[in-house]
C-alpha cells in the first residue's frame, strides 16, 4: 500500500506546468549524465594503447646485406612478422607470368600498401620485398615457397602458402582468386635510410602513409 | 560541532602522518616553487638546466631507473621537459645498452634507443654498493615523492623542499661531532650523518642557456627536474583538477536548487 | 500491492516474469521513508557510491598490475607515467580507500549517535560490521600490492601478529605467508583476494539494505514512523538529496584527488620494498591507527603475553561493536533525548580520535601511556558505561510522531518509546 505522502506528478511526467522545475530536473539528469560519461572516458582510454608501447612500436631498422637472392628473413615490428625478402631475377620474372586473371586484387586497388608500393612488384626496389607476414584471412603466418612448381602444382610460379586454409599468395603478396583470404598481403610503411638498411615503420620524406588505415592486416 | 570534530579527525590524521617523523633536526625550510600550488606549473627552462646537472654530476653515482630517454621529448608524459625527437634520439645514442642474445648466442652493445629506459652508472646494486664502500645511491626516479612529509605535504612541495636542504644543507661538524670516517655533515639528513659528499658547489656544471651556475641555483634546477621526473604528468593534473572541480562546482549547484525545489512541499 | 501497469510492453514482459522492475518501483516510489532525515542520513550512499567508485577503478588498475615481487613497483609507476589516464585511475584509488572509510565512519558514528542498531535493526547493524571487517581485509592487502616499503613492512609486521596465537600461530603464519615470510607467494594470493572481497562487500551490501528495508530507516528522532504522515515516497525527495550529497562529496573528493593525492598516504611506500632495511616508522594508513594504538598499548596482562593481549584487545574492538546492540540498555533510540549518553557519544570520539594520534607515533614516552588510557577507556565505554547509562539515565519525554515533531516543533509527553529488549 502506498501510505506515504505523495509529491505530486512530478515523476509522472510533466503534466503541470511547472516549467521551471522541470528545467531545474533536465539541467540536473543533463549534467549528471554528462559528468558521469566524462568519469568513464578516462577508464576507457587506459585500455588504449599505453605510451610505452607506442614508443615500442617505432621504427625498426633492418640491415638487408646478408638477405642472399631467393632467401627471406622474418623480422618483429608492433609484434607482428615482417617478411624481408630478396627476389631473385629469376623470380622477378615468373611474377610477370602469372595471369592477372587468377589473382582477386591484381593491380592492388584495395589499400593494401603505402601509394610508393602500388606497382606490379608492390614494393619501393624491385629486388626488396617487404609484406606484413599475416594472411589476410585469419592471421596465421603463411610460409614462404619461393620455388615454381613443387607440392603446389606445376603452375606455381613461387610465392606464399598459408597453411592454416589454402590460402595461396605469389612473390609480390598478391592474393590468388578462389582462396578463402580476401586481400593482398599487406605492405608496411618502410623506406631506404642507405642501400643496404630499411628502416620499417617510417614512410620516405614525401610520403604520408597511415598504416592504420589499411583494409585489413 | 560535529563538523569541527570530523576536521578535527581529518586534521590529526594528516598532521600525524607528518609529525609522525618529527625529529631533532631543523625543519626543513619551504622554498619557492614553480610548480607548488594548484596552479604551479613546471619552468622548462629550470627543468632542462636540472637535467644537465643530473646527466653531468647525479648521474655518475645515481640512477633513473623509472625514466626513459624519449620521456624527456615530445612524446612524454606531460609533453616532457621540452627536447624535441631529434636532440632525444642523439641523447640517447650517447648512451650503450646491453641487447640480443643474436643469431650467435651472444649478448652485444647498442646504441640506447628514446624507448630505453635511463643507462645507470653501474650494471647492479652490488657494483654500485662495492663503489661507495658499501652504500647505495638511491634510484632518483621517485626520491622526491619519497622523501618529505609534515604540513608540507598540503602543498605538494615537503619532497622537494627536503631534497633541495640536503643538497645545501652541507656544513662543517660542530665540535662535539663525531664524524664517523669516510662520512659527511649534513644538517636536515636524519642523524646529521650522510654518506654522499657534497655534490654541488658553485660552477660544477656550465648552464648552456647562460644562467649563472651559483650551487643554490643548482640545487633549485636540479629538485625541479626531479620533481618533474618522480611525476612528469603533474600539470595534467592540475589542469584536469580545475576543470572537474568547476563542473561538479556548477552541477552540485543545480542539485542544490532541485533539492530545494522538490523539497519545498515538505518543509 | 503490484506496482502500476508500466506503459512499455518490453518492461511489462521481462516484469511478469523477473518483477525487477516492480520491485524497484516499490523500493523507490511506495517505500516509505521519514521525512525529517537529516544529512547525517547520505552516508549510507555515500559508502554505496565508493564502493563502486573503487570497484570500477579497481578493475582497470588489475588490467596493468602485475602481482610478481620484482614486476610490482615498476607495474604501478608504469600505470602512473605510460597508461593513458592512469595517474587518474591510480589516485582515485588510493585516495578512495581513504574516503571509503571517511564515509563509512561517519555512517557508524551517526548509527551510535541515533540508536540505529537497536531493535528491530539489530542484524542490520551486525551487518555492516561485517562489511567493515572486509573493508578493512580489502584496504590492507590492497596496500601491500604496489610493494613498496610500507606495503612489505605493513605486511609482515601485521601477519606476524598471528604468531601470537598459542600452539597453531606459528603454523598458521607460514600458512599465511606461504613461505618463510612475506614474498612472492604471499604478494599474488593478496592480489587474488583482494580482487574477490569487494564482490563479497557488494553480496554483504545488499543484504544490508534488504535489512534496512524491512524496517525503513530510522531517523534524527529515533521514533518509529506512525503513519503516512510520518513518511515520504524516496523518489524523488531523497533521490534528489543524495545526488546533491554526493555532489558535495565529490567536490572535497576532486580536491584531494587532483590536488592533495599523497596527503593521506605514507612517502615511504613511494621506495621499493626492501626486506633488508626496516623504515624508521612502520605506520598503517591513517583509518587503521586507533586499532594499530590499541594494538601496541595492552602490556602483559597475567599469563598472557603483551603481543597476544594486543591482538585479542585489537579485535575485540570490533567485536564489541556485533554485540553493540545488547550491551546498550537504553529503551531510546535517539541521543536527542539522552542528555548523559550524548556527551558520552562524544568523549567516544574523542578517545577515538585520541587512540589515532598515539597510533602514528612510536610507543614511546608520553604516548605509552595516553595509548593505555584512551584503549582501556574503549572498551570501559561500551562494557560498562553503555550498559549504566542506559539503566539510570533519564531520558527526555520524546514527541509524540515524527510529523508533530516536525510542524508543531515541539516535544510533548508520550509513550512512545522502543520496547525495551526482552530477555
Amino acid at each position: 500500500m502506498a501510505d506515504t505522502v505523495q509529491p505530486g506528478p512530478l515523476h509522472a511526467g510533466a503534466h503541470e506546468g511547472e516549467t521551471r522545475r522541470d528545467f531545474l530536473m533536465v539541467a540536473a539528469t543533463a549534467l549528471v549524465g554528462v559528468g558521469a560519461a566524462c568519469a568513464a572516458w578516462p577508464l576507457i582510454d587506459t585500455m588504449n594503447p599505453a605510451r610505452d608501447t607506442l614508443a615500442a612500436g617505432a621504427p625498426v631498422e633492418v640491415d638487408v646485406s646478408s638477405v642472399q637472392p631467393g632467401q627471406q628473413i622474418v623480422v618483429l615490428w608492433r609484434s607482428r612478422p615482417i617478411f624481408v625478402a630478396r627476389r631473385s631475377p629469376d623470380q622477378l620474372q615468373r611474377l610477370k607470368k602469372i595471369d592477372k586473371g587468377e589473382l582477386r586484387d591484381p593491380d592492388s586497388a584495395a589499400l593494401q600498401q603505402p601509394p610508393y608500393a602500388k606497382n606490379d612488384v608492390r614494393s619501393v626496389k624491385p629486388e626488396l620485398l617487404v609484406l606484413v607476414g599475416i594472411c589476410t584471412h585469419l592471421g596465421c603466418i603463411p610460409e614462404f615457397m619461393p620455388d615454381a612448381g613443387g607440392a603446389l602444382g606445376t603452375s606455381w610460379q613461387g610465392g606464399y602458402f598459408c597453411p592454416c586454409h589454402g590460402s595461396r599468395y605469389d612473390l609480390a603478396g598478391r592474393v590468388f582468386q578462389n582462396v578463402p583470404a580476401p586481400y593482398n598481403l599487406p605492405v608496411p610503411p618502410y623506406r631506404f635510410v642507405s642501400d643496404t638498411v630499411i628502416r620499417i615503420g617510417e614512410n620516405p620524406p614525401d610520403s604520408e602513409f597511415d598504416f592504420n588505415t589499411i583494409e585489413q592486416i | 560541532m560535529k563538523r569541527l570534530a570530523l576536521l578535527g579527525f581529518l586534521g590529526l590524521a594528516v598532521g600525524a602522518a607528518g609529525l609522525a617523523y618529527a625529529q631533532e633536526e631543523p625543519s626543513v625550510p619551504h622554498q619557492n616553487w614553480s610548480f607548488s600550488g594548484p596552479f604551479g606549473t613546471f619552468d622548462r627552462g629550470a627543468l632542462q638546466r636540472g637535467f644537465q646537472v643530473y646527466q653531468e654530476v647525479c648521474a655518475n653515482c645515481h640512477s633513473l631507473k623509472l625514466l626513459t630517454y624519449g620521456d624527456l621529448g615530445p612524446t612524454g608524459p606531460g609533453g616532457g621537459i621540452g627536447y624535441t625527437g631529434d636532440q632525444v634520439r642523439a641523447l640517447a645514442a650517447q648512451k650503450q645498452v646491453t641487447d640480443g642474445p643474436n643469431d650467435q648466442g651472444e649478448m652485444f652493445q647498442r646504441p640506447a634507443r628514446p624507448s630505453d629506459h635511463f643507462v645507470p652508472a653501474f650494471p647492479n646494486d652490488q657494483a654500485n654498493r662495492a663503489a661507495h664502500n658499501g652504500a647505495l645511491p638511491p634510484d632518483q626516479s621517485l626520491i622526491v615523492k619519497s622523501r618529505g612529509a609534515g604540513l608540507g605535504i598540503l602543498f605538494g612541495t615537503s619532497g622537494a623542499d627536503y631534497v633541495y636542504a640536503i643538497l645545501t644543507g652541507y656544513r662543517d661538524a660542530p665540535a662535539n661531532d663525531k664524524l664517523p670516517d669516510g662520512m659527511n655533515y649534513n644538517l636536515y639528513f636524519p642523524g646529521h650523518h650522510i654518506a654522499m659528499p657534497p655534490p654541488l658547489s658553485d660552477d660544477v656544471v656550465n648552464y648552456s642557456d647562460g644562467t649563472k651556475a651559483s650551487a643554490q641555483q643548482e640545487a633549485h634546477d636540479v629538485v625541479t627536474f626531479l620533481t618533474w621526473a618522480a611525476e612528469p604528468t603533474m600539470e595534467d593534473r592540475k589542469r584536469t583538477g580545475a576543470k572537474v572541480i568547476i563542473f561538479l562546482l556548477v552541477m552540485t549547484g543545480i542539485l542544490y536548487a532541485a533539492k530545494r525545489k522538490i523539497w519545498a512541499k515538505v518543509h | 500491492m503490484a506496482a502500476p501497469q508500466a506503459q512499455n510492453k518490453i518492461v511489462r514482459w521481462i516484469d511478469r516474469r523477473l518483477p525487477i522492475f516492480s520491485y524497484l518501483h516499490h523500493e523507490l516510489y511506495e517505500y516509505p521513508t521519514p521525512k525529517n532525515l537529516s544529512y547525517w542520513w547520505n552516508f549510507g550512499s555515500l559508502a554505496g557510491l565508493m564502493l563502486i567508485i573503487m570497484i570500477a577503478t579497481g578493475i582497470f588498475l588489475a588490467m596493468e598490475y602485475t602481482p610478481n615481487v620484482n614486476l610490482a613497483f615498476d607495474s604501478v609507476e608504469r600505470i602512473m607515467r605510460d597508461v593513458n589516464y592512469g595517474w587518474l585511475v591510480r589516485y582515485i584509488h588510493m585516495n578512495g580507500a581513504s574516503f571509503f572509510f571517511i564515509v563509512t565512519y561517519i555512517h557508524i558514528f551517526r548509527g551510535l549517535y541515533y540508536g540505529s542498531y537497536k531493535e528491530p535493526r539489530e542484524l542490520l547493524w551486525m551487518l555492516g560490521v561485517v562489511i567493515l571487517l572486509c573493508m578493512m581485509a580489502t584496504a590492507f592487502m590492497g596496500y601491500v600490492l604496489p610493494w613498496g616499503q610500507m606495503s612489505f613492512w605493513g605486511a609482515t609486521v601485521i601477519t606476524n601478529l598471528f604468531s601470537a596465537i598459542p600452539l597453531v600461530g606459528n603454523a598458521i603464519v607460514t600458512w599465511l605467508w606461504g613461505g618463510f615470510a612475506v614474498d612472492n607467494p604471499t604478494l599474488n594470493r593478496f592480489y587474488a583476494l583482494h580482487y574477490l572481497f569487494p564482490f563479497l562487500i557488494l553480496g554483504v551490501v545488499m543484504l544490508h539494505v534488504l535489512a534496512l528495508h524491512t524496517h525503513g530507516s530510522n531517523n534524527p528522532l529515533g521514533i518509529d514512523r506512525k503513519g503516512p504522515q510520518d513518511s515520504i515516497p524516496f523518489h524523488p525527495y531523497y533521490t534528489v538529496k543524495d545526488m546533491f550529497g554526493v555532489g558535495v562529496f565529490l567536490i572535497i573528493f576532486a580536491v584531494f584527488v587532483f590536488y592533495f593525492p599523497n596527503a593521506l598516504g605514507d612517502p615511504a611506500n613511494y621506495t621499493r620494498a626492501n626486506p633488508l632495511q626496516t623504515p624508521p616508522e612502520i605506520v598503517p594508513e591513517w583509518y587503521f591507527l586507533p586499532f594499530y594504538a590499541m594494538l601496541r598499548s595492552v602490556p602483559d596482562i597475567l599469563f598472557i603475553k603483551a603481543k597476544l593481549a594486543g591482538v585479542i584487545a585489537m579485535f575485540s574492538s570490533i567485536f564489541v561493536l556485533f554485540v553493540l546492540p545488547w550491551l546498550d540498555t537504553s529503551p531510546v533510540r535517539s541521543s536527542r533525548f539522552r542528555p548523559v549518553y550524548k556527551w558520552v557519544f562524544w568523549l567516544l570520539v574523542l578517545d577515538v580520535l585520541v587512540l589515532g594520534y598515539v597510533g602514528a607515533h612510536r610507543p614511546e614516552g608520553w604516548y605509552v601511556i595516553t595509548g593505555r588510557i584512551a584503549t582501556f577507556y574503549y572498551f570501559l565505554h561500551f562494557l560498562i558505561l553503555l550498559p549504566l547509562i542506559g539503566i539510570f539515565e533519564r531520558p527526555l519525554p520524546l514527541p509524540t510522531s515524527i510529523s508533530a515533531a516536525v510542524t508543531k516543533g515541539g516535544g510533548q509527553l508520550a509513550g512512545a518509546t522502543v520496547p525495551r529488549e526482552k530477555p
